[in-house]
Formats: structure tokens, sequence, C-alpha cells
């Protein structure tokens, strides 16, 4: 991305970010969100972190699907959603998912593949 | 009416240094967390190549850890800027019910105070709030106590953030320290999961990402967040009518 695109994105995600937070500040103190439309908000983000996280995880450099314990990002990635069900923490659970990847990369365990 | 409104507002909504403290106090714990989260934005931020310059002002404009973060593989990959400003829409959907639930509190307020005030209240401070203040009615040291709570956070976040940019510029890029910023996803994903509907639209829209990834300008993801949320609507009524016909 050239650097005026960037820049474009930075103010594109403020706006995102404050029709999100201070819309209703501004105009809708009075509005009350219908129940139907609350329950699919709620399902809204979830869906989009997951959808920008599974690309990652799952797709291998070349852009193919890797689904075997093989792929380090993978491995990684279940090791530290396993942490994170169980401890709740989550600087934990990145340092701890950083190691495992980190060593996974550094000592090329699965030759070749990563 | 207006006049008399208006005085009764600031009466209200004048500064009260006990409620601010009560308002800092309750917030305190949070502040390591929010400016740990900030350090794996900032280093985040700058490992997917954002320049120093960027990446600060990305934090002082959006403030928004996972709009930034949802944005950075869209950005090192050259995505529209359409999709980007509707992806981070959608992750930030969930503050249009937290702005629902915070803004009639303080619907005297001026205009411009309440602009800042949406734009900087968050997950966290939002629950805390309410915690204390379940009611709307105009209360003496509300105001404070918010004040108590979001300046802190605010503050917070923007030294970890800082800090996470001068702390990932100085690190090798083959460290790929971006992929800290995904991990930090996944661990504000689990918390959103709510139920099992939520768990199968969650799924649904990971299969369909990676499914879909060839798609041109990201749409697949777009694609994904859509289908993902129609499965957990229709499981969720599925759901609904089956207690119905059995309570």
């Amino acid at each position: 991305m050239a650097d005026w695109e960037i820049w474009t994105v930075i103010v594109v995600l403020g706006v995102a970010t404050a029709c999100c937070r201070s819309a209703l500040w501004m105009v809708g103190h009075r509005v009350t969100i219908p129940r139907r439309v609350q329950e699919m908000l709620r399902y809204a983000p979830a869906c989009a972190l997951a959808a920008i996280v599974a690309p990652d995880f799952l797709l291998g450099p070349q852009g193919e699907i890797e689904l075997a314990v093989t792929n380090p990002k993978l491995l990684a990635g279940i090791l530290a959603l396993a942490y994170y069900l169980w401890r709740r923490n989550m600087l934990q659970t990145i340092v701890i998912g950083m190691l495992v990847f980190t060593a996974l990369r550094v000592f090329d365990v699965f030759h070749g593949v990563g | 009416m207006s006049r008399a409104r208006m005085e009764r507002g600031s009466d209200v909504d004048g500064h009260d240094p006990a409620a601010w403290r009560e308002g800092f106090q309750v917030g305190l714990p949070t502040l390591f967390g929010l400016g740990a989260w900030g350090i794996v934005v900032g280093v985040a931020m700058v490992k997917s190549g954002l320049t120093v310059l960027q990446a600060s002002a990305m934090t002082l404009i959006v403030y928004s850890g996972s709009a930034q973060l949802a944005s950075l593989p869209l950005i090192a990959t050259g995505a529209p800027i359409g999709v980007i400003f509707a992806t981070a829409f959608v992750v930030n959907l969930r503050f249009v019910i937290f702005s629902a639930l915070l803004a009639p509190h303080f619907s005297q307020l001026p205009l411009l105070q309440r602009f800042y005030l949406g734009h900087i209240s968050g997950d966290l401070t939002t629950a805390l709030f309410l915690q204390r203040y379940p009611r709307t009615a105009p209360e003496r040291g509300k105001l404070s106590f918010l004040k108590g709570l979001l300046y802190p956070s605010w503050v917070a976040w923007q030294v970890g953030t800082f800090i996470g940019i001068f702390l990932g510029s100085a690190v090798p890029t083959e460290w790929q320290l971006g992929f800290a910023g995904m991990l930090a996803i996944l661990c504000i994903l689990v918390p959103l999961v709510m139920n099992s509907a939520a768990l199968c639209g969650v799924l649904v829209a990971a299969a369909v990402s990676v499914l879909a990834h060839g798609l041109p300008y990201k749409l697949g993801l777009l694609v994904a967040v859509l289908v993902g949320m129609v499965t957990a609507i229709a499981i969720e009524e599925t759901q609904d009518r089956r207690k119905v016909r059995h309570g």
C-alpha cells in the first residue's frame, strides 16, 4: 500500500470507530435498538474476528490450506487457545503462543513445511 | 425548559473529586491489562509494515485495539479501503450496543463532550460504569466517576501502545511478532463466543473465510462474516422455537 493509502485507511478506521461508539451518544439517546437487531449485532464482531484470524492460522505461504499439525501457526494457535480457555490470561497466552511458534520456526521442526 | 435543564445539568455534572477517585480505583485493576494489550497492538502495527509515525497516528485516532488489529492483515495484503472500513465497522458493532446502554445517562451534556466521551468508552469501562450506576437518571458524581474510569484507561492504552511501537521497531522482522496480534484476536474472540449459536457462527465464518480466501478485494472476509452471522441467528431461532415447543 502506498503511504497516502495507509493514511486514508487510518482516517477511515477512525470514522468507522466513531460511527459505532459516538453516533448514539450524539443523536440517539432516545432510541432503543430492537431486540432482533441487538441479537444480530452481538454475533457480528465474533464472526468478523474469526474470519480475520482463520486464514492466518490455516493457510500456508502460497495460500494453500494446511490443516495438519505440521503447520506451525496452527499448532501454536491451538495451544494458545487451549491455554487461554484454561487460564483466561491474555498476556500469558500471547507469550506462550509466540514461544511455541518461534521454537517451531527457529528449530525448523517441520522441515520444509513452514 | 432548556434553561432549567442547563442549570440542573451544570449542577449535576460539576467536578466531583471523590467520584473521580472512586472511578479511578474501580478501573485501576484493569489498567495493567489494557497497557499490556496496547503493547501487543503497538508491536503488531509496526511489524505489519506501518511506520512509527503511522502507527502512532493510528492509535491516537482510532483507539480501538480490535479494529486496529483487524485492519493490519488487510493493509498488508492491499485490500480496498471500502473493505477495510466495512471490516472495522463490523468488528466495532458491539460498541453500538454499549453506547445504547451508556448514552442515556449523559444525554444532557453538550454535543462535543458526548462525542469524545463516546469515542473513548470501551468494553471494560462501560461494564464497570453500569455496575456502579444501573439507573439512567442524572446523579451527582456520575460524570466524574465515568471520567475517572475513561481517562486513566485512555492513558494506560496509549502508553502501552507507544511502548509496543518502539519495542516492535527494535526487533528484527524475522521474529514475526505480528503473529502476536493474531493470538490477541484469538483471546478477544473467546469471550464473544457466549453460546452454541455464536460458536457455530464463528466456525462457519472461519471456514468460509478460508475457502473464499481467493476472492478478489478480500471480499471473502465480508462473505464469511455475513454467512457466519446468518448461521448464528438461524441456530438461535431454531433453539428458541424448540424451547417454546417444550417449555
